[in-house]
């Protein structure tokens, strides 16, 4: 009896099983795949990347999700490295069944997925890596925030036109988010009349500046273009303010956070960078978003978490209008975005590069705060080929 | 004036891998371990010591916290770790190293969060003019003077103490001190609690310089303090500090001179390689 009790459990447990992934396979579910750094070096950008997404899902289901149907997030931990993120595109798009994919991770990783997604003519968003490359994969490839080079035009006029300095010193974190700012910043620093008095790199893995600290000061510049992650410019600003160098330190989107303002400490203040959340906003979508990214995560929004959001908030949109079921129909419906959303308006040339404006962001009393914005269409041309 | 500082600079971060490599050094000398984990517990040490000087304000009674708790997390490895791999060929103990060393930044993500730990109110952020225009700061000074003592003071220990001669008897001829009569296995946890100690201060001081204790702040060291006892000498503690303080130097004039070729890291790699070839027994080993 007991044995018998036992096998109309199990045939009832297949029973069971087979129907809930019925029930699952038809009920009215579309996947986004989602690729970030959730642990290793990266993980607190993968952290605020990942709240930033989950939230833009949160907010489209409660308004009705996609014509009616729920969409999900499938996340996956890529360690910010390509060979995590290659096998996990490949993953998302045959065995998840994904309609479409966004990046919440580095250039490196973002780079080797395009690829991927392109082969499978899969739509896929690069949210804020920053490599020119990653939209050339194809025409399936898009990204909503800036390449670098862009950004480092606009870091040149900031000190050269808009601060009116002249004497710089570059120091560039030596990985392709570095290197691609510094190019821009000296392709227009002849323009805006600026002299690069000093340069210097470092690695990714650097916390400690001593040296370097020491031979700016002997440069004696008017302002630093300093590249970094808040991880390694918190300690590069505190460190040059310790050692006595008081000019101007210029950032770019790698500080935005409140977490760099903790490390630098009294430091911080008075440090400007280029990025694309504006915190003093009145626009609606980008005061919104603050609010719900605070409440959500638990700490002050930042440019990683806008980013993602702003990705996913491009895709729902897109789905909203021409449906899961034809990937073609859904790029063209990608490409032809014009949204308002908390990074600004998102509209994508053809090469899938967004067109929008730099906000400029100043650290006072302990908090990011709006500088100014640089809207000049002619200098902050993303790549088109 | 420039040489100068560069020069000081160099020897700050050479006292901080002084520290560190030392510990390795000590574990490698008497069990022929290569102890990567050795850079999970100086992660650890600087977590200890911003939490303890943020929630206490003290940043002495940190230093000796620190000290002791990642002393006693240290003497725990080696029982649970290594104890029990004794019997095997090193390169197990290696690898059973190598994975507590990656489970270790894992662990510190999950437990302290991904974004990292800073002072709330830095201790020690002045500086002192020594002469005309050259300026330490307060925390370099630090880090120089700890270094000293906390060197100092092991070379007494093993020099003077009856302890120090029993340890240093072990690790010449382990079955010998222990027909002497010598508790092999205290002088292992000692060995365990003193390298284990000096990561730590090394993690305060390291966290005290960048404001910033993070998950993955021992993957640096964890290569590099290897590089480092190979350079000196495989189990030699005076050219395991020599080694220290060369290294420092070479990456901080380096930096400078030549950082826009190889960066920091490929810098103390490139200098090893070069040592190696002229002397494969490392600066002060013996051949």
């Amino acid at each position: 009896m007991r044995h018998f009790k036992n096998k109309a459990l199990a045939a009832f447990s297949i029973a069971a099983v087979f129907a809930a992934s019925l029930v699952t396979a038809s009920a009215d579910t579309i996947k986004i795949g989602f690729n970030a750094p959730l642990t290793g070096f990266a993980a607190a950008d993968g952290a605020s990347a990942r709240h930033g997404a989950e939230l833009a899902i949160e907010q489209v289901n409660a308004s009705g999700g996609i014509n009616g149907d729920t969409l999900e997030l499938v996340v996956y931990d890529d360690q910010a490295s390509p060979t995590e993120s290659v096998p996990i595109s490949q993953k998302l798009i045959q065995n998840d069944g994904v309609v479409l994919g966004i990046s919440g991770s580095y250039s490196g990783a973002t780079r080797a997925a395009a690829g991927i997604y392109q082969e499978n003519s899969v739509p896929y968003i690069s949210a804020f890596a920053i490599h020119p490359d990653i939209t050339r994969a194809g025409n399936y490839v898009f990204r909503t925030s800036f390449v670098g080079e862009v950004q480092g035009r606009a870091g040149a006029k900031l000190i050269g036109e808009m601060m009116g300095l002249k004497r710089v010193v570059i120091v560039t974190l030596n990985n392709d988010f570095g290197k691609s700012l510094e190019a821009g910043f000296r392709e227009m620093a002849e323009r805006f009349g600026i002299e690069i008095v000093g340069q210097y790199e470092y690695g990714i893995r650097d916390r400690q500046f001593g040296p370097i600290v020491s031979s700016i000061k002997n440069d004696n510049p008017d302002a630093i273009y300093a590249s970094g992650y808040f991880f390694t410019a918190g300690p590069l600003v505190s460190q040059l303010r310790a050692g006595g160098v008081d000019a101007p330190v210029i950032g770019q989107e790698g500080y935005d956070g409140q977490k760099f303002i903790e490390i630098a400490g009294a430091a911080s203040e008075g440090v400007i960078i280029t990025t694309s959340l504006n915190r003093d906003s009145d626009v609606a979508e980008t005061r919104d978003f603050i609010a719900a990214f605070e409440a959500r995560a638990g700490y002050p929004a930042d440019m990683v978490g806008a980013s993602a959001h702003t990705a996913v908030m491009v895709a729902a949109t897109a789905l909203r209008a021409v449906g899961a079921s034809d990937s073609a129909a859904l790029r063209d419906a990608i490409a032809a975005t014009n949204l308002a959303v908390s990074t600004g308006t998102i509209t994508f040339n053809d090469l899938g590069e967004v067109q929008k404006d730099v906000q400029v962001q100043i650290v006072r009393d302990g908090n990011w705060h709006e500088h100014s914005v640089i809207s000049d269409a002619d200098l902050l041309a993303p790549p088109t080929e | 004036m420039l040489y100068l500082e560069l020069f000081i600079q160099g020897i700050v971060q050479g006292s901080i891998y002084g520290l560190i490599a030392l510990g390795l050094t000590l574990v490698y000398g008497l069990l022929r371990i290569l102890h990567v984990a050795h850079a999970a517990l100086f992660t650890l040490g600087g977590y200890i010591g911003v939490i303890v000087t943020n929630t206490t304000g003290s940043f002495s009674l940190a230093i000796v916290v620190a000290m002791v708790a990642v002393g006693l997390v240290g003497m725990a490895v080696y029982k649970l770790a290594y104890e029990p791999l004794l019997h095997r060929p090193p390169y197990i103990a290696l690898i059973a190293s190598i994975a507590l060393f990656i489970a270790s930044e894992e662990i510190f993500r999950i437990v302290f969060g991904p974004f990292g730990l800073s002072y709330i109110d830095p201790p020690l952020q002045g500086q002192i003019e020594l002469f005309a225009g050259f300026r330490l700061k307060y925390g370099e000074i630090l880090v120089m003077g700890i270094a000293i003592v906390m060197l100092s003071a092991l070379a007494w220990l093993s020099a003077k103490t009856r302890t120090g001669i029993a340890w240093r008897a072990t690790v010449t001829d382990p079955e010998m001190a222990a027909a002497f009569g010598i508790n092999i296995q205290n002088v292992r946890y000692l060995n365990f609690f003193i390298a284990s100690a000096l990561a730590a201060v090394a993690g305060v001081l390291v966290a005290l310089l960048n404001n910033l204790v993070e998950p993955t702040m021992g993957s640096v060291p964890s290569y590099k303090a290897l590089a480092i006892i190979v350079l000196g000498g495989l189990g030699s503690i005076r050219g395991t500090l020599v080694a220290s303080l060369a290294l420092g130097v070479i990456e901080a004039f380096g930096t400078i001179y030549v950082g826009h070729l190889l960066d920091r890291d490929a810098l103390a790699f490139a200098f090893l390689i070069l040592i190696l070839m002229v002397r494969p027994q490392g600066l002060l080993g013996a051949k």
